[in-house]
């Protein structure tokens, strides 16, 4: 039996890895920047935690910055998102809660924007775009599941999508992880970024806002 | 951020009447996951719950078992995700009835029901076509036979069966509702007589007569949010319940800026100039949506301080959800329900 708060879970979770974020900070600092820009603690720290992220800032000695301070650590630098070396803060994973045969020919999800070109199997994964889980990323971006990739098939709904996994063996149970770093070649925001045509501080935010939040170390 | 959203629960209660006379005899599930579609739980529940709403349906037990904190004991509310052995105690513990689509979980709820010594409430969901959750056809007889034996130890009480469609085509929900009214007969050879079958949502529950069976559940029309590509609120006899306003905080020589922006949720695909707004002067473009801000064109006097709205009723000129997120490829439930949590919630009678 899990124990509470651990085992799989009805909604997806965003990990805050505290230690991405202390990583992130530390390399500005390295490079003699002593300022933090404002925009990083609105919408709650862009949906990371501003409790978390102040406590960050204040042990790398980052102060915050006004006009004429100087350099200033971004948001984007800070969070790991819409930057080259900076590794992602945010890890998003959902939970598979069923796996099922597809035959050629049938549809899935509404409108039956994707139908199996063969027979094939389909996981049920939790996450929707009520989380963040953009409704465009249906048949455009990939999810990985004990590190293999599998698509997002046919529109994603209110609070589930479908993956195709094919014969890969997939359980209820498992972990999908949406959000990851791309430097592991995991998935990440920036295929997200090409797929909706929104901008990586959006899509971070409402995953952050409306997932379940836990703190990584 | 100066944005908030206002609901007016008058009008939640005038669609609420409005679906109950439209769908009668059969009855409403009012659906309420995801924050009451980002409406506010607590107050929709609690308004619904007064006007004589007596289901709810809850996405996850997690849910669920919030709805039943908020209305007591009486209503009957509907869960249909339980990732683990801990959802099912929850749920159990919550009285609440569970949707059922897959074998496995047929055999975990058993087993949970059994230790805790209760009858759990079961909906058993057939697959008709839309292959997310659901019991392929071919598995459904052996499926219906075990959950008959589970009911005949005391574990479940097969209350219904239930499907989602696709609403891809008239044609194939027609498919979809032959599967579904083929399951009702393998559960009844089963000896398994269910007295709540349900399979519409809102779009079918208004179009289909013949899809609505006992009950409906339904979401959207519920907070007067329309479908994308279909009829009107107005046509429909329903109203926007929501309305996003955001202030002035700034004005300049053509155009003013808002308090909202693509970090409370309004995607910045908005901009552009396709949107239009309402503004004491009635409808005007919604230029661009920035980070924390958005520009609306000026209009004569435009003061700080002043409000804007960015999606509702149309009473300012502004378009509802769904007249926004048609410009931009989606849905109204999306554009709903990506209105930052932060946002605080004004409900009003």
């Amino acid at each position: 039996m899990s124990t509470p708060g651990s085992g799989p879970r009805s909604a997806p979770v965003a990990h805050i890895s505290r230690s991405a974020l202390s990583a992130n900070a530390g390399a500005a600092r390295a490079r003699g920047i002593h300022f933090f820009s404002s925009l990083i603690l609105e919408a709650d720290a862009w949906g990371h935690g501003a409790e978390l992220v102040r406590s960050v800032l204040a042990a790398e000695a980052l102060t915050p910055g006004g006009h004429g301070d100087g350099p200033t650590l971004e948001a984007a630098e800070l969070f790991g998102v819409g930057h080259a070396s900076a590794t992602p803060a945010l890890r998003l994973t959902g939970t598979v809660l069923s796996v099922k045969d597809l035959r050629a020919g049938e549809g899935v999800s509404y409108g039956f924007a994707f139908r199996a070109p063969a027979d094939t199997r389909v996981a049920l994964v939790t996450g929707g775009y009520a989380q963040g889980i953009v409704r465009a990323l249906g048949g455009a971006v990939d999810v990985a599941i004990a590190g293999e990739r599998h698509p997002i098939v046919g529109r994603v709904a209110m609070d589930v999508c479908v993956v195709e996994v094919r014969d890969a063996v997939v359980r209820r149970g498992d972990e999908a992880l949406f959000l990851g770093d791309p430097a592991l070649g995991e998935p990440s925001l920036a295929d997200w970024v090409r797929a909706t045509g929104l901008v990586p501080s959006e899509l971070i935010t409402m995953v952050g806002l409306r997932s379940i939040r836990e703190e990584a170390p | 951020m100066t944005a908030r959203l206002h609901v007016d629960l008058t009008a939640l209660t005038a669609n609420l009447d409005r679906v109950r006379a439209t769908v009668a005899p059969a009855g409403l599930m009012l659906v309420v996951k995801d924050d009451a579609y980002g409406h506010g739980l607590e107050a929709v529940v609690r308004t619904a719950a007064a006007a004589g709403v007596d289901w709810f349906g809850a996405f996850d037990v997690r849910t669920g078992a919030g709805v039943r904190a908020v209305v007591g004991g009486g209503p009957r509310i509907f869960a249909w995700i339980a990732a683990s052995r801990e959802d099912l105690d929850t749920a159990i513990a919550a009285d609440l009835d569970l949707g059922i689509g897959d074998a496995d979980l047929l055999e975990e709820l058993g087993d949970a029901a059994h230790a805790a010594g209760a009858t759990v409430r079961v909906h058993l969901k057939i697959d008709t076509g839309l292959h997310r959750n659901g019991v392929r056809p071919e598995q459904w007889p052996a499926f219906v036979r075990r959950a008959a034996e589970l009911q005949a130890h005391g574990a479940i009480d097969v209350v219904g069966v239930w499907s989602h469609i696709a609403e891809a085509s008239d044609a194939e929900d027609d498919d979809a509702r032959a599967v579904f009214e083929w399951a009702l007969g393998e559960a009844a050879a089963a000896g398994i007589q269910v007295s709540v079958r349900h399979l519409a949502a809102s779009a079918a529950s208004f179009a289909r007569p013949e899809f609505r069976y006992d009950m409906v559940r339904v979401g959207a029309f519920c907070y007067g949010i329309r479908s994308a590509g279909g009829p009107s609120a107005g046509e429909l006899g329903l109203r926007p319940i929501a309305r996003l306003e955001a202030d002035v905080t700034a004005v300049g020589a053509d155009a003013v800026q808002i308090g909202i922006g693509a970090l409370d949720g309004l995607p910045t695909s908005l901009g552009g100039g396709k949107v239009r707004v309402g503004t004491p002067a009635g409808g005007l473009r919604l230029r661009d949506v920035g980070t924390s801000r958005a520009v609306v064109d000026a209009w004569p006097q435009a003061a700080v301080g002043e409000s804007v709205t960015v999606f509702g009723p149309g009473t300012r000129g502004e378009g509802s959800s769904t007249d926004l997120a048609e410009l931009i490829g989606t849905i109204g439930e999306e554009i709903a329900v990506r209105v930052s949590p932060l946002v605080p919630r004004v409900h009003s009678h």
